[in-house]
């Protein structure tokens, strides 16, 4: 009668080392990241942005003379009047002063668009500055000096937070040279934020905290179609500085 | 393998650096004072002219505030006081007895609903406003970690019917005593100890020299009375030499000194006047006025007169330098093409030149702080030269003086001793 063996399918005859296993297991994580870098391209799908440019309108005006001493945009608010020279036992503290309402970069765009599309209400116009720096070419809603190419969706995402973007003044000068925060920002298909999260803390409590309330209050356009769906599940990098 | 494939989507991130955030004031509300009404409110107005003034705060209007006025200084409701946009709150309870008053003074922070600041103050009944300024600083201090300048004082000239006199006041305007009669007395300057005020004169018949005069005594000393007109002293941070222009063969120099007046030695022999001398921080460097190029310049040297540098380069009159405390910027004042001088700061490195007024008459003589939080300058914004506040960057300007013939030359004194 035969001596009968039963063996496993999988055992491997005699004494055999690790060797083909770890050259599986290599060749499983080499086809892994081949595949995650090629796969991309296979489908057509666009180079990632990893750093987008910033870029504004270029503001109507003249160039400056390099050796004239600079100008600014607007004029400082008009000073409060001066104190009492005694206190006052009945009065409130002195009101601060009136400031002129400026135009915020939103507003000056909105107000463009609208203009663009006949939806222009009548308005004052301001007296523009003879003075302003800027170009021949530039816009009246413009808000650089020189002109640079950049891209259109982040720009509008840098301006909308900017805005909100607002540095407690109990910080002081010299601790404002040193923070910095890393917020990651999931953007939905509306251009609501959908979650946010600190990726770097700044220290500073009062700086953390007015980003918060800045992301918060942010209102972004829609995404264009071909960033949509990276926006909503990568998200975008936030870098603050004061 | 999990953790490579988040590293790669991660790296595919688009990132977008934010910088150049407003800078707002901090919301604060002051509660009603609880306690001694006459004496609650005159501090609470001292004190909350004082954070106006600072730029730090922006204080909330009571009319919009939810929690009852007799709410104590303690169980406070804070989603009250947060209902109304505040994020600090000052509270406090006075109490006078025959010559002293005292307050019970309180910060809170009312999002974490956390009392931060809790002291005693006290002091003689004309010492209010001082009482009031002592805590701002200690609130200012709390969240800056430097020091607050609420108590510190500042001098200036105030034109009279007879002359100019030296005057020393707070640094609100407030408790402004004449330290000179008024003959022609100009540019005030402090001793690091805030003991002294140098100031140049005509008092002797002969022409401008330099005096100093004792802050409590009110007694004055010649201390420069060389040549034909000496004139700007400014102490180095260590009080032992002082720098001065002076004119002794016909030509302005700049020269230093010792604290006593003695053993003066010119630093500068160039063509054309060399004036308006001022200290570095550090008291290493000096920062001076040059026409040696053909038209006044700020230029810097070492405070031997060794390696001069000329530090703007825009602008045809560019006058009056005054070294940050932070050492950075040089404050000035230019002329610009419409033949108006406005405030300047100029990075010492590099020499990049940033504005501060502009469109509102004729602004001059910039003084910093000692914390390097504010500039004091003259202005006829109003008319009549009068002495304004500002941030360095050329926000919040308030009147500081309303003196009926005017004010100008402003110097602003050291931190009181602690």
């Amino acid at each position: 009668m035969t001596e009968s063996i039963h063996k496993s399918v999988l055992t491997l005859e005699g004494r055999t080392g690790i060797t083909p296993g770890v050259a599986l297991a290599v060749l499983l994580h080499a086809s892994v990241f081949g595949a995650a870098l090629y796969l991309p391209l296979l489908f057509d799908r666009p180079t990632p942005l990893r750093k987008p440019i910033i870029a504004h309108m270029v503001a109507l005006g003249k160039p400056r003379d390099p050796h004239l001493l600079p100008r600014k945009d607007t004029a400082p608010p008009a000073a409060a009047a001066a104190p009492v020279s005694r206190p006052s036992l009945k009065s409130a503290p002195a009101a601060p002063a009136v400031v002129k309402h400026e135009p915020t970069r939103r507003e000056l765009m909105e107000r463009a668009l609208a203009r663009a599309a006949g939806k222009a209400a009548p308005e004052a116009r301001e007296e523009p500055d003879p003075e302003r720096a800027g170009s021949p070419q530039g816009s009246p809603e413009g808000t650089a000096q020189t002109a640079e190419e950049g891209d259109a969706y982040f720009t509008a995402v840098h301006d909308a937070i900017l805005e909100n973007y607002v540095v407690p003044s109990v910080i002081s000068e010299r601790e404002r040279l040193y923070l910095s925060a890393t917020v990651l920002a999931y953007i939905g298909p509306s251009g609501q934020i959908l979650k946010h999260e600190f990726q770097k803390k700044s220290g500073n409590h009062f700086f953390d905290e007015a980003l918060d309330l800045a992301i918060q209050r942010s209102k972004l356009p829609p995404p264009p179609a071909d960033l949509a769906a990276s926006l909503r599940d990568s998200g975008v990098v936030l870098n603050f500085r004061p | 393998m999990i953790v490579i494939l988040a590293l790669l989507l991660a790296a595919d991130r688009p990132v977008i650096d934010l910088s150049g955030g407003r800078v707002q004031a901090y919301p604060l509300a002051m509660a009603r004072p609880l306690g001694a009404q006459d004496t609650g409110v005159a501090v609470q107005s001292v004190l909350g002219q004082d954070f106006e003034r600072s730029g730090l705060f922006k204080l909330l209007d009571p009319a919009s505030f939810l929690a009852p006025p007799g709410e104590g200084l303690t169980g406070i409701d804070y989603s009250k006081w947060q209902a109304v946009g505040a994020q600090a709150l000052v509270k406090m309870s006075c109490e006078t007895a025959a010559a002293e008053l005292k307050c019970d003074l309180r910060l809170y922070d009312v999002a974490r609903g956390q009392e931060l600041l809790h002291g005693t103050y006290s002091a003689p009944r004309p010492a209010l406003r001082q009482l009031a300024h002592r805590f701002g600083d200690d609130v200012v201090h709390y969240f800056t970690q430097e020091p607050g300048v609420f108590q510190t004082r500042i001098a200036y000239v105030r034109e009279t019917e007879q002359g100019k006199q030296i005057i020393a006041a707070d640094w609100d305007g407030a408790n402004a005593q004449p330290m000179t009669g008024a003959s022609i007395n100009l540019l005030p300057a402090w001793t690091p100890d805030g003991r002294l005020i140098a100031f140049t004169s005509f008092r002797d018949g002969a022409g401008a020299h330099i005096y100093t005069v004792d802050v409590a005594t009110r007694q004055v000393r010649p201390l420069v009375l060389m040549g034909d007109f000496a004139t700007g002293a400014v102490f180095a941070p260590d009080g032992l030499r002082f720098l001065f222009s002076a004119s002794v063969d016909g030509n302005a120099d700049v020269y230093v000194s010792e604290a006593d007046g003695s053993a003066g030695r010119r630093l500068t022999d160039a063509r054309g006047i060399d004036i308006s001398a001022t200290w570095s921080p550090d008291g290493k460097r000096v920062a001076f006025v040059s026409e040696r190029a053909g038209t006044p310049q700020i230029y810097t040297m070492i405070a031997d007169g060794s390696e001069v540098r000329r530090l703007t380069f825009q602008g045809n009159y560019n006058q009056e330098p005054a070294w940050s405390p932070k050492g950075d910027l040089i404050a000035f004042s230019g002329r610009d093409e419409h033949r108006v001088f406005d405030l300047y700061t100029v990075a010492v490195e590099g020499g990049k030149i940033a504005r501060l007024t502009q469109n509102q008459g004729t602004n001059e003589k910039p003084t910093w702080s000692p914390n390097g939080r504010y500039l004091l300058f003259s202005s006829t914004r109003g008319g009549r030269r009068q002495l304004y506040v500002m941030q360095p960057d050329g926000s919040n300007q308030r009147a500081v003086t309303s003196e009926k013939l005017g004010a100008s030359d402003p110097a602003w004194g050291p931190l009181p001793p602690k």
